[in-house]
């Protein structure tokens, strides 16, 4: 996969999204749409392509402003009906909405502000009832592994209610940064940390920013 | 029954720091009160012993946490229900008693005037420059168990994620974009400076400045290492 589809009513969004932000938040928009963001969503949407994957509801885990990820979930996949980004972001809301506002009138596109380390997606008020389809989801993608705790506390605060999800993971090595605070050195310690016992693709990537990225897909 | 409460664990502080700040109390609260210290070593009649429960967590980040302890106040076996904690490293200017005066609607926590609040919202994501400060904190009984639950139910993540307890009570217990509804309040503007910050941003932020009308100072230093002989020196001024 090269390239997103750069479509008129992605321009308009886009276009309204990135005049809004001013002072820091204007960076941070502008860190978020750097080429690396964008290798590595590619890099996500190609793989699940190649693995024959249709995401049908996706958890979207730390997504940031998701201008991305989620076009190319949506155009890629017929099969997507629903992407819902958890974060814990106040400044990522109205950002986020903006540059989605396709998707969000469309009522296919939620932000979450919820922290998924310490509560689950779903809050179940009696555990003894069944899940409602709509609160299943099928596909959990999580390219911040490196700024949360494993992701084996997700599954287990999960899994009771999502049965066994697939889980898209990505991590990096760039320890630099001070909110890196679980990376990883390779594939296989993304896999341990996550718990995954059915690995469907592992792999690495050397982005622009000379970085190295992990991904592995499994359950 | 008033509580003024600090804590007192491994060797960053002497015992000297313990006693001063008891001295500075004695003379600047005119309301009675009960003086504790949570520590590691117990040896004074104030001295309580530090719980151990968490100790099992520590991974570099934990030590500073120990503090919270004393949010469940049977925990640590204090009786009374008004309770002001301070830091070892403060200089008390102004008479305590109106911390106890307080509308206790919320309980209270530092707010740093000092910092620009675009800085700490650029950085509340990235764990860094949290809004509050953790040395000054003022509860009644009870009000804090829920923040003293919360980390218990969730250690493994919070020891892991947030660098201090400043972060910690930042991303959960004060909501500094909204701060009517936060479940922790800040002190009023005025009543608690940083020697090493300044006071209020942007127009009142000169370093290392006495401000005596402000009721307490703070030697907080954002991990720099505290320059505890002017500590010293401010002591005895």
């Amino acid at each position: 996969m090269e390239h997103l589809k750069y479509t008129p009513d992605m321009a308009r969004d886009w276009k309204n999204a990135i005049i809004t932000p001013e002072g820091y938040l204007k960076k941070r928009v502008l860190d978020s749409m750097n080429a690396s963001q964008l290798e590595s969503k590619l890099w996500l949407v190609e793989t699940l392509i190649e693995l024959d994957i249709e995401p049908k509801r996706v958890a979207l885990l730390a997504g940031w402003f998701a201008q991305y990820i989620v076009p190319l979930l949506f155009d890629n996949f017929r099969s997507c009906e629903w992407v819902e980004n958890f974060e814990i972001d106040h400044d990522v809301s109205p950002i986020s909405y903006k540059f989605n506002k396709r998707y969000k009138d469309k009522n296919i596109y939620k932000i979450n502000m919820r922290n998924v380390m310490m509560k689950p997606m779903r809050m179940m008020p009696n555990p003894n009832l069944p899940v409602k389809p709509e609160d299943i989801f099928d596909v959990v993608i999580n390219c911040s592994c490196e700024h949360m705790f494993p992701m084996w506390k997700f599954r287990d605060m999960n899994e009771r209610y999502h049965g066994k999800p697939l889980y898209v993971l990505q991590s990096s090595n760039a320890t630099q940064h001070d909110d890196h605070i679980n990376c990883v050195e390779s594939e296989d310690e993304l896999i341990e940390q996550s718990r995954m016992s059915t690995v469907l693709y592992s792999g690495s990537k050397i982005l622009s920013n000379e970085s190295t990225r992990f991904m592995v897909i499994g359950r | 029954m008033n509580n003024i409460l600090c804590v007192n664990w491994g060797n960053k502080y002497g015992r000297e720091y313990v006693e001063k700040l008891k001295q500075q109390c004695e003379e600047n609260c005119s309301v009675p009160f009960n003086f504790y210290c949570l520590t590691d070593n117990p040896t004074e009649p104030y001295d309580i012993p530090i719980p151990t429960t968490w100790d099992s967590h520590e991974n570099g980040k934990f030590w500073a946490y120990r503090k919270l302890y004393m949010f469940d106040e049977d925990k640590v076996n204090i009786e009374g229900n008004h309770f002001l904690y301070l830091d070892l490293d403060v200089i008390v200017q102004k008479d305590l008693s109106y911390f106890f005066k307080l509308d206790m609607e919320h309980p209270y926590i530092v707010k740093g005037w000092w910092n620009d609040i675009e800085v700490c919202k650029k950085n509340f994501a990235k764990f860094k420059s949290p809004m509050v400060n953790s040395s000054v904190m003022r509860w009644d009984r009870g009000q804090l168990k829920k923040v003293y639950n919360h980390i218990k139910n969730n250690l493994d993540v919070i020891f892991f994620t947030y660098p201090t307890i400043d972060n910690y009570i930042n991303h959960f217990w004060y909501n500094m974009y909204d701060e009517e509804n936060s479940f922790m309040s800040g002190f009023p503007k005025g009543d608690v400076y940083s020697w090493y910050k300044g006071n209020i941003y942007p127009n009142d932020m000169e370093p290392r400045k006495n401000r005596e009308y402000c009721k307490i100072c703070l030697f907080n230093n954002s991990g720099e290492t505290n320059d505890v002989e002017e500590l010293k020196t401010l002591w005895s001024t």
